[in-house]
């Protein structure tokens, strides 16, 4: 697109553009000489990529956090970067002129289908949309789409209706396909975070469109680009964990203040997730800035980390108590380190237990 | 019951008892239609989109008008069942994943039932301040959101802005037209693909659709502005991280509440001259809609945002009930005590008639089959996963939402709320004639009219707190009782209405939890007395041109938010 004409288009400069290229390119790992890649294959596109994005068993916390996007805007990435021919929270259309629009790009088999939300297999009426109950709806559509992305942690294992005793058997859009979905060597992209985050939504989607390929994905099914490290790897707080100094109580002016909130109930030990990378909300804020992390990212965190206000029992392959008993002493400083290390290469103890089963 | 005063008590646990009576055939409850009426045809939108979540509306229409209606949803997680057996310190975090459009409330509210189950009454006056600040810039966000993106397709025909003559002095509103004429040619429609924009009841001149196509772009970058202010005290939205029983994880610093005060201070901005604008722009257009959609004008307000008191009689915008459309008096309601759950019509074991307490409600599903999407067959019997919330002892179907605290504020004297809304309705040729409210366009009306107290009171509550912290008394946390049980209810209003939330403790860990957000109330579906809930008693009589084309439906719907 001519460079005048970008400039007009939505308030969306070619700086802009090339600023969310350069983004991108670092995003998926061609570093800062991969701007040019990346602009020059989007804009080679002639017609835009064709998303369609369907909400399963959810609660729409993923769309509005779609909504939050910023790098690019909102209405750069759904009306210039892609063609969002179906997203049922932002579509004018509803009801059978929505539902022949959908099938209309399905047929076409020229789509990426992100899902949100999601598969209720015990009570598989428990999520349905016109009349299709949402497991029927991934099986039937699946084989049509030129890839998938599972975007928030429902759609990639279950989630909070997921946890005990799952009452409607909630699964995880890519553990469903390969198990009682009947395709066993489906492929589904995990963006896991509750809620998904955008930009990381986005970063798989762009690696797809400019590589022709999938990322490498970990054992739970997540780009390893973007999910290999640990919040604590890359914690601003970290130095005042190796140092021993933590926030010990609620209320405390936590912003401001650089101690360690492993004390409060931080699970950023054991979450992988580039939080502490790309932040939330136009990169303004991230949770540990406020408070502790809960371990969205990590596949049953509602049943593993709970009570989520209480100190790790595990961490790497050390017991908390003795790390508890240990912190603030000097001494320290060579076990966290170790822990740590034993995290980031995903030599948990028990954490290990909980990731097999073969989500990629 | 007492007419609620302002030295009501600070339990807020009053027994109330609702002693007016209403029968339950009126016209916006004739009997329920079992079989399609000759003439008549069968009406359904699914999926409804622009709201959240999953839904289903069935209507019958006779003569171009609804004459009967059911609303289903069509998805179900339960919550009740998997918050049993946990910390109470965390149940906020599951109750937030609610409704991930309004997880903010969810969480404050489940903090309250938490708090009140343990005994606590108060939290320090910063945790207060906090709290409302979080609220309004959540809310700030959430009617803005609402307000365009969901709502505004039903008026605003974006490819008739096409037509619209520019004038050369405005040359980002010409680029903008440029741009919808370049994905119209393109043959890429996104989201503006397949709806009916040839339907006769869009009205706008094309210049009026061009500059709200414009501002709907923007309203996406005012609603972040919103977010990012409670995102950079609250570490993220969605999914707020600093709720926790007996206050704030966090006290916020003096960097955070100026960016507050600048990020809310550009959605006052929005608000004032574009939002509220927009509205009296486009409602003379549509005035057809303050006569219809009435429905049963029972309205209930939990109330928001806190005074000093913290009594939730007391606040800004105060708990109360109005019945039968009678602004000359506001009953005093209580969470706890005055709502009973109905099932007869839901998918789970049949309720006693007598209705259940929330508490006791949401364990044994039981589900049996969707009503008949094609075909003459109209829904009956199970039809809905949302169970019916009634009020008092008559069990009464209320509508919940900004229009309901706006009329409960309104009929209970509140100042600021009285002035608003008789300077709107003089704007629109209707003063003193707040009856005008109880419609489809007083929904769309109060929504924005709330939206404007909101960004006025969010600026007052940074500087007090800022107040607090000159004064070394900005405390936002203090350690609650940890009893081992204990049973509590937390009222408040989500940007949708009225919303509660319910724990029992037992042994320290939740015997049982329980929310009744607003759909319970503006979705219910028919209790076990066969009244319809507020949604299906205001879709009757609603004009429809097109069965084919349902926009008249899509509209209704669309003013309760659901």
């Amino acid at each position: 697109m001519p460079e005048e004409e970008m400039s007009v288009f939505l308030g969306v400069t070619r700086r802009d553009f090339l600023k969310f290229c350069g983004g991108m390119a670092a995003l998926i790992g061609l570093g800062p000489g991969g701007t040019p890649q990346v602009a020059a294959a989007l804009e080679a596109l002639a017609k835009r990529p064709q998303v369609i994005y369907s909400s399963f068993q959810q609660c729409t916390g993923c769309a509005i956090q779609l909504l939050q996007t910023r790098t690019p805007t909102v209405a750069n990435l759904i009306l210039q970067q892609i063609s969002l021919e179906f997203q049922d929270n932002v579509m004018a259309a509803a009801g059978d002129a929505a539902e022949a629009q959908f099938e209309k790009i399905v047929e076409s088999g020229d789509f990426y289908w992100v899902i949100e939300g999601s598969i209720p297999t015990k009570i598989p009426e428990a999520t349905t949309i016109a009349g299709e109950n949402v497991a029927d709806r991934a099986k039937r559509v699946y084989p049509k789409a030129k890839g998938v992305i599972a975007y928030g942690s429902c759609a990639c294992y279950g989630n909070v209706q997921a946890s005990r005793p799952n009452p409607t058997g909630a699964m995880g859009v890519g553990e469903f396909l390969r198990t009682k979905g009947g395709i066993p060597d489906a492929k589904v992209i995990n963006i896991s975070r509750c809620p998904g985050h955008s930009e990381d939504m986005i970063a798989a989607l762009s690696y797809v469109l400019v590589t022709g390929k999938l990322p490498e994905l970990d054992a739970v099914g997540r780009p390893v680009f973007l999910y290999g490290k640990t919040i604590h790897d890359s914690c601003m707080r970290r130095g005042h964990f190796e140092a021993g100094e933590f926030v010990e109580t609620f209320g405390q002016a936590i912003a401001g203040d650089p101690r360690c909130l492993y004390k409060l109930g931080c699970k950023g030990p054991v979450t992988h997730a580039p939080c502490g990378i790309n932040y939330w909300n136009g990169h303004v804020s991230w949770c540990v800035h406020n408070a502790p992390c809960q371990g969205c990212a990590e596949p049953g965190f509602w049943d593993k980390f709970t009570p989520f206000y209480e100190q790790l029992r595990t961490f790497g392959n050390f017991p908390a108590e003795t790390i508890g008993i240990a912190l603030g002493a000097a001494t320290v400083v060579g076990l966290g380190a170790h822990a740590v290390a034993s995290a980031a290469t995903g030599r948990f103890g028990r954490h290990e237990d909980e990731t097999k089963g073969g989500e990629r | 019951m007492a007419e609620t005063t302002p030295s009501a008590s600070a339990t807020g646990s009053v027994t109330t008892t609702a002693t007016a009576t209403t029968s339950t055939a009126t016209s916006a409850n004739p009997p329920t239609l079992t079989s399609l009426p000759s003439g008549g045809k069968k009406v359904v939108i699914d999926p409804v989109t622009r709201i959240e979540g999953h839904l289903r509306v069935t209507c019958v229409v006779e003569n171009g008008k609804v004459t009967d209606a059911w609303n289903t949803a069509t998805q179900f997680r339960g919550f009740e069942i998997f918050m049993k057996d946990r910390d109470p310190r965390s149940c906020w975090q599951f109750a937030q994943r609610i409704c991930g459009v309004c997880p903010t409330p969810h969480a404050h509210a489940s903090v309250l039932a938490t708090e009140h189950a343990m005994g606590l009454k108060n939290v320090p006056d910063g945790a207060r301040l906090f709290r409302n600040m979080s609220e309004a810039a959540h809310i700030g966000y959430d009617h803005i959101l609402w307000f365009y993106l969901l709502n505004a397709f039903d008026y605003v025909n974006v490819p008739n802005g096409l037509k619209a003559k520019v004038p050369a002095t405005q040359p980002a509103l010409k680029a903008l037209q440029d741009t919808v004429r370049r994905i119209v040619e393109s043959g890429q429609l996104g989201p503006f693909a397949g709806h009916w924009w040839d339907h006769p009841g869009y009205k706008n001149p094309p210049e009026v659709d061009l500059e709200l196509t414009a501002h709907y772009l923007r309203a996406i970058e005012v609603q972040q502005f919103a977010n990012d202010a409670s995102a950079f005290m609250g570490g993220r939205f969605p999914m707020v991280m600093n709720y926790q029983p007996g206050g704030m994880i966090n006290q916020p610093t003096i960097e955070e509440l100026q960016y507050y005060k600048g990020q809310m201070s550009r959605v006052t901005d929005f608000v004032d001259n574009v939002m509220l604008p927009d509205l009296l722009t486009i409602a003379p257009l549509y005035l057809d809609l303050a006569t219809i959609g009435a429905g049963h004008k029972n309205y209930l307000s939990w109330g928001i945002f806190d005074d000093e008191s913290q009594d939730p009689y007391n606040r800004v915008l105060p708990r109360g009930a109005i019945f039968g459309g009678d602004l000359t008096s506001v009953q005093k309601v209580d969470p706890m005590e005055d709502v009973k759950i109905f099932t007869k019509s839901s998918y789970y074991s049949d309720s006693s008639g007598e209705g259940k307490h929330p508490l006791d409600a949401g364990q044994d599903v039981k589900f049996t089959s969707y009503p008949d999407l094609k075909g003459d067959k109209l829904p009956d019997g199970k039809y809905d996963w949302t169970q019916s919330a009634r009020l008092g002892k008559d069990n009464r179907p209320m509508e919940v939402g900004p229009l309901a605290e706006v009329l409960v504020a309104y009929a209970s004297g509140r100042a600021e709320v009285k002035a608003l809304v008789d300077s709107t309705l003089a704007a629109v040729g209707a003063a003193g004639k707040p009856e005008i409210l109880m419609s489809d366009l007083g929904r769309i009306a109060g929504r924005v009219l709330r939206a404007k107290l909101n960004s006025d009171f969010a600026q007052k509550w940074a500087d007090d707190f800022l107040g607090l912290v000159k004064a070394g008394k900005a405390e936002v946390y203090k350690e609650p009782p940890s009893p081992n049980d204990g049973e509590g209810a937390g009222g408040w209003n989500a940007p949708r209405g009225a919303l509660a939330h319910y724990i029992r403790i037992k042994g320290g860990k939740t015997s049982a939890y329980a929310a009744v957000p607003p759909t319970n109330w503006n979705l219910s579906p028919r209790d076990d007395n066969g009244v319809r809930g507020p949604l299906e008693a205001a879709l009757i009589g609603t004009p429809v041109v097109d069965p084919t084309k349902p926009l008249e439906i899509l509209r209704v719907v669309h003013t309760f938010d659901p």
